[in-house]
């Protein structure tokens, strides 16, 4: 099927999502959209999937226009989506989750097990549809995705960010269904800002900056180029660092384990140590102990079993409070739940964890002089584009909350700085800022450590890497480890080649 | 009827007085099904405001928290006020107090439309009416079910009910086969109360004079304390109430408290199968003829002159004879009394009427005399 | 299909990265107490209008009018509108200034008078649910607070023999303590053990409500000794909150505009305000921020007691000082939501809701007096602005107010 999008233009208010965007996708082609976030790449999907109407502009299937006025519109024309967040219910089966929406045009359940086993079948999927959603590994669940919609014919297959939760091997096994479906004349639209999948996949790659269309690249362009595209500027993609002049002071872990509610071990005897002046980075694929780890370090979760000491200070069960007044600075990893209280002020956020005593408070009372004196000083260091300080902190992008969040933990006296998935849905230019802030303070002689699921920003980073795989740690070993190897450990295995050096780099 | 059912907590009041949706789409269908009609001839400016008699009097009555629409003494209460206005052409105005904090605002709001006699309803008036009586001591106020005032200006209509329950405890017990008869009431206050002191020695007579030994369940004169629903709402506390005495093995009963009957009657029908001697007793007004869905059932009904005194205070404000003289409804001035038998009759011995008259001339002449802490101390 | 289409479409905001996640229940609160202004206003005026209506059609003369509607329609406008302005006015005659009644300074205040003498336990009971709110809690125990409240308030009142002034203001404080106990029960359970305090409250309110009842009923506790009704013995003339002669309003009203300001001061200046913000609006993010959320729970369902007590207390030293009942809540407690709800928790826009439902209580008296309607109309007003309030698109839909507008 052919997409074609003509002069799509949509406002939200004064603001311009998409400024008319042409855009042609022919069947059996693989065709990239590339651009930042807030970009105006998702608001283009919703746009053809109907969720949206656009002010101006038609869409065009096979030549012939149409209009949507919701999915269920763009699901009968042939237009499938797979999005970000599984839009799956756990406690159902595969086949249930097919069916939904789609009864009658299945054919009720047992036309859904059908249509499962011979998709599964015809793609290789190994998928079977009595199975209970909740289930399945992440992977699997994706291919639910795309069975979901594949099951409705889709000509058009929309893939949103489909990477997000992957590990390297399953975004390869990903990136092969993708080229089979191609291969069966499916129109394939994928939304992506990671330059290396673009690349590997790509026939056609349009870049989208600003609600516009700044570009078009074949697949064998260099990551640069794309990159300088995407923002709009030239930028550098290597995190710039020295070598790592280690210090005194250090945080060490030993045997800690963490039970969930229910009692598994969400954190598994895990042991390391953090020194002043270096990296650590905590790689794995989301959901394999990280959080719970972080979450463990800063007295948010209860210890189970084992010692966190922080230059001798022992830190074990000690209160959110009372860890961070022992000088730990802790970067959440979903900043806009944990990390920032979305409708106050960028100033109101900037005092979030120090609303007690000096420098904030005076007796009872706020001091907002010294306050709002404190917020411009950070505004300026970090470069935080608001209208002011008193602008509520739903109205800056990603980026500019994330410098707010570090703006704030960095700007006390630290002794170990926590920073979790740091630049998770950032644009490029915040990405290179935050980095380079992290740099700034492992030279400054404090114990860091980094939780990443993206291998590109753990190996730019870090001095050390520790990949963690179902609560446990598989193996700590240098920042320059082949990247294979550690897709290989990022799924439960140390290569036995590693197994000398990830001794020594954890003694 | 509308009855007293609980909404959730968040209501303010059980039960909208006036459902005026309800009002409303009656009024407007009805409205454009008689949109068709002619117009009047006279456009002249008679009003609702009624017809010039000669009297200036501007009757005004204040309801207390139960609203006009409770089935008992507002209810009455207002009955005797629209009487006794149209008796006399006058053009009365109410309140209804939404609860017991509003009542001085409520009376001063009616002194301010001209109000001439305001009556105030319920002894949880007292302290309101009392203050604005010393207020505005040019406007004339009676006050219901309470003797506590003394001013110049202030009636108050009392009764003295324990004298006509006491007769209705006679019957009862003269009726029971069971030897159990029972009585509870809404919520332990005087002017339930009162009732059920009747009821109980009435009942205590009549063991004294035949030998008898009829057991009156709910209330225990002695200890002034028995069995209550805890409020006055045709609830299913007030229903399981009555189903708890019934098989105990009452089988005339006797709810004191406004629409309480009413979950209590149906209990007595589901129950009637099983029991076809099953009866009750009314109280404030004639409940065989008010409520006639339940007339089979009822023995008879201990009745509160509430109408007839409200009426005739009104005529003696028309006549230039308003006085301060508190009214005390008895026996011998009608202001209480029991209604008929009805069909009840033919279930009672044959001596019961002449059996009752002779106890009421004697509680009038005083030589049978009915003692209740809750009456009237006049 | 439709599910799914549903939710995803009933979105029509910018892309935005993830949406925070949220609980439902406190997603709701949060857009109930937090409106415009302009919606606060609009939903009064739309209730207004629905009034109207009401009034029209439940109107006899009206009715009678529209009998012949097509013999002479202009009756039936010239009906309509003497029913509805003539609410109106006598609305606004009892509320706010009555040119009927200007014999004396006394007469011509007393419609403000009263407005302010209903408005001040609004107000101090408004905030006590705009505190709770501010945490993200809905403190529906308002009824129990208030009747605790004015228990021991009351009861302080008409025992304890203290000089003037100092009397009333121990008996005052006396109540908002028994308040804020009984609303920590409330927060300390929740934060405890997590039960929800929706639940928590409402059972309370019934303790309450049936602990004074029968505290009413025994001589030894509540109950006025000299008689038999239910009611409890006079307040000492030291510990009731006193008028200026002639004039219903109270001292409540300062009472009440102290408290707006030190609500003011402690939500928007005091640094435990701060934290109450921070985790009224975001609990995750104030835990990770080291706030001890448990204890703010706690605490704010403390101060919504007290505010409730101290609502309680003026009750029964300013409002009905000759004795309470059971019912000495009047209402407010509940009210007291609605007042929140259209001050959207906010200082001062709590006071002016409290004003206003305050000038509705006043004018509603005249209103039954003068036109005979009933007082429930008042009711049905209120319960429309709710109703408007919680249906922001309503409102909006109805005033052509601008769809993609946003606070």
């Amino acid at each position: 099927m052919r997409l074609e999008l003509r002069g799509i233009t949509k406002r939200f208010g004064t603001f311009t999502a998409n400024d008319s965007i042409d855009l042609t996708v022919e069947a059996g082609e693989i065709h990239c959209l590339l651009g930042e976030n807030g970009a105006g790449k998702s608001t283009l999907m919703n746009v053809l999937y109907g969720l949206y109407r656009a002010e101006e502009g038609e869409i065009l299937l096979d030549g012939k226009t149409r209009h949507f006025a919701s999915p269920g519109d763009a699901m009968r024309s042939g237009i499938g989506m797979v999005h970000q967040h599984f839009m799956l219910i756990p406690v159902f089966t595969v086949a249930e989750n097919v069916l939904l929406g789609h009864e009658r045009r299945l054919g009720g359940i047992q036309g859904a097990r059908k249509k499962v086993k011979e998709l599964s079948e015809r793609f290789g999927f190994d998928i079977d549809p009595d199975a209970l959603v909740q289930d399945l590994a992440v992977g699997v669940q994706q291919r639910v995705e795309i069975i979901k919609a594949l099951s409705l014919d889709a000509g058009v297959l929309v893939f949103d960010e489909p990477t997000a939760v992957l590990t390297p091997q399953e975004t390869d096994e990903l990136m092969e269904v993708m080229r089979q479906l191609r291969d069966e004349g499916t129109a394939i639209v994928f939304i992506t800002h990671k330059l290396r999948e673009v690349r590997a996949v790509a026939d056609k790659i349009t870049v989208i900056r600003l609600g516009k269309i700044v570009g078009t690249a074949e697949s064998t362009a260099s990551s640069a180029e794309l990159a300088s595209l995407m923002v709009g500027r030239s930028v550098s993609l290597n995190v710039e660092k020295g070598d790592a002049e280690l210090t005194d002071n250090a945080l060490a872990v030993k045997n800690l384990t963490v039970l969930d509610k229910v009692g598994h071990k969400v954190v598994n005897d895990v042991s390391f140590s953090v020194r002043g002046g270096e990296v650590l980075c905590v790689a794995g694929v989301q959901g394999n102990g990280q959080t719970e780890l972080t979450e463990t370090l800063i007295g948010l979760l209860k210890a189970e079993n084992g010692t966190i000491s922080l230059n001798g200070t022992e830190l074990t069960g000690k209160s959110v409070r009372e860890v961070l007044d022992a000088g730990v600075g802790f970067v959440p990893e979903d900043r806009k739940v944990d990390g920032l209280v979305a409708e106050f002020t960028v100033a109101e956020n900037i005092m979030l964890d120090r609303y007690i005593g000096a420098p904030f408070v005076k007796g009872a009372t706020i001091d907002f002089a010294t306050r709002d004196e404190f917020a411009e000083q950070a505004k300026k260091d970090y470069d935080v584009r608001a209208q002011s300080i008193h602008s509520p902190a739903s109205s800056l992008s990603g980026g500019n909350q994330q410098k707010v969040v570090l703006a704030r933990e960095l700007g006390r006296e630290l002794d170990l700085f926590v920073a979790s998935q740091p630049t998770r849905g950032l644009d490029v230019g915040s990405i290179e800022f935050v980095h380079k802030q992290i740099i700034l303070t492992r030279d400054s002689g404090i114990p860091v450590i980094v939780v990443s699921t993206e291998l590109d920003e753990v190996v730019g980073l870090a001095d050390r890497i520790a990949v963690m795989y179902r609560g446990g740690i598989v193996g700590i070993v240098p920042a320059d480890t082949d990247r294979e190897d550690l897709g290989i450990m990022m799924a439960g295995e140390l290569p036995k080649h590693l197994q000398p050096a990830a001794e020594e780099v954890e003694a | 009827m509308t009855r007293r059912i609980p909404l959730s907590t968040l209501s303010k009041k059980s039960t909208a007085r006036r459902n005026l949706l309800g009002g409303a789409s009656v009024i407007a269908i009805a409205g454009l099904l008689a949109a068709c009609g002619t117009a009047p001839e006279d456009d002249g400016d008679t009003g609702a405001d009624g017809g010039d008699n000669g009297s200036d009097q501007v009757p005004c009555m204040v309801s207390d928290a139960g609203g006009f629409d409770d089935q008992s003494f507002n209810e009455l209460s207002h009955d005797g006020l629209v009487a006794g206005s149209e008796a006399h052409g006058l053009d009365p105005r109410t309140v209804e107090s939404e609860n017991d904090t509003v009542y001085e605002s409520n009376i001063e709001s009616l002194v301010n439309q001209g109000c001439t006699l305001i009556f105030s309803v319920g002894f949880l008036l007292q302290p309101a009416t009392e203050t604005m009586a010393a207020n505005y001591e040019d406007v004339n106020f009676a006050i219901i079910d309470d003797d506590q005032i003394v001013a110049d200006n202030v009636k108050p209509l009392i009764y003295d009910t324990a004298q006509a329950a006491f007769l209705a405890g006679y019957a009862a017990a003269a009726y029971t086969e069971s030897d159990r008869v029972a009585t509870w009431g809404g919520m332990n206050i005087p002017t339930v109360t009162i009732f059920m002191d009747g009821f109980a020695e009435g009942v205590e007579y009549f063991n004294e004079e035949n030998g008898a030994e009829v057991e009156v369940l709910g209330w225990d004169v002695e200890a002034q304390d028995g069995s209550f629903t805890g409020g006055f709402e045709a609830n299913p506390e007030a229903r399981s109430m009555a189903e708890q005495f019934i098989s105990q093995g009452a089988d005339v009963l006797m709810p004191v408290g406004g629409p309480i009957f009413q979950p209590a009657a149906e209990a007595v029908l589901d129950a009637q199968g099983d029991n076809p001697h099953l009866a009750m007793i009314g109280v404030d007004t004639d409940l065989t003829e008010s409520a006639p869905e339940y007339a089979d059932i009822f023995l008879t009904s201990v009745l509160k002159g509430l109408a007839v005194s409200v009426e005739d205070t009104i005529t003696e404000a028309v006549n230039g004879e308003f006085n301060n003289e508190p009214f005390v409804g008895t026996l011998e001035n009608d202001g209480v009394g029991i209604a008929d038998f009805y069909d009840f009759a033919s279930d009672l011995p044959d001596t019961i009427d002449a059996d009752i008259d002779e106890l009421r001339d004697a509680i009038i002449d005083g030589s049978l005399v009915v003692e209740s802490p809750s009456s009237p101390s006049i | 299909m439709s599910n799914q289409v549903a939710q995803q479409a009933a979105v029509p905001e910018p892309p935005t990265e993830d949406a925070p996640r949220r609980d439902v229940g406190r997603e709701l609160l949060h857009r109930l107490f937090n409106g415009t202004p302009m919606l606060s206003v609009l939903a009064v005026l739309a209730s207004l209008v629905v009034g109207a209506i009401l009034i029209g059609f439940t109107n006899p003369r009206v009715a009678e009018a529209a009998g012949y509607f097509f013999a002479r329609p202009g009756d039936t406008f010239a009906a309509l509108w003497q029913a509805v302005s003539g609410a109106y006015i006598s609305l606004f005659q009892g509320a706010i200034f009555n040119p009927n009644r200007m014999d004396s300074v006394q007469q011509v205040l007393a419609p403000l008078s009263t407005t302010l003498y209903y408005a001040a336990p609004l107000i101090i009971a408004g905030l006590g649910v705009a505190i709770a709110f501010k945490v993200g809690l809905f403190n529906i125990g308002g009824r129990g607070q208030m009747l605790v409240g004015a228990g021991v308030a009351g009861w302080v009142g008409f025992t304890v023999p203290l000089p003037p002034v100092l009397h009333v203001a121990v008996a005052l404080i006396a109540g908002a303590l028994a308040g804020a106990l009984w609303g920590g029960i409330v927060g300390l359970l929740k934060a405890r053990t997590g039960a929800h305090e929706v639940i928590l409250t409402i059972m309370l309110n019934y303790v309450a409500y049936l602990g004074i009842q029968y505290a009413l009923r025994n001589p030894d506790l509540l109950r006025n000794q000299e008689n038999n009704n239910p009611v409890s013995p006079p307040m000492m003339d030291t510990a009731i909150l006193h008028s200026l002669p002639g004039f219903r309003v109270h001292a409540g009203i300062l009472i009440a505009i102290a408290v707006v300001i030190l609500y003011w001061w402690f939500i928007e200046r005091s640094n435990l305000g701060y934290q109450f913000r921070a985790v009224g609006l975001n609990p995750d993010a104030a835990r990770q921020a080291g706030m001890n959320v448990g204890l703010v729970t706690t605490l704010a369902m403390a101060f919504g007691g007290a505010f409730m007590g101290l609502a309680g207390g003026v009750q029964v030293a300013g409002q009905v000082t000759s004795g309470f009942t059971a019912n000495i809540d009047a209402g407010i407690g509940f009210e007291a939501i609605t007042v929140a709800l259209l001050g959207r928790s906010s200082p001062w826009g709590t006071l002016v809701a409290g004003l206003l439902f305050g000038a509705m209580r006043a004018g509603g008296f005249n209103m039954q007096a003068a036109q005979q309607i009933p007082i429930d109309l008042v009711l049905v007003l209120q319960a429309f602005i709710v109703l408007f309030i919680a249906a922001p698109a309503l409102v909006k839909t109805i005033f052509f107010y601008p769809k993609g507008a946003r606070s």
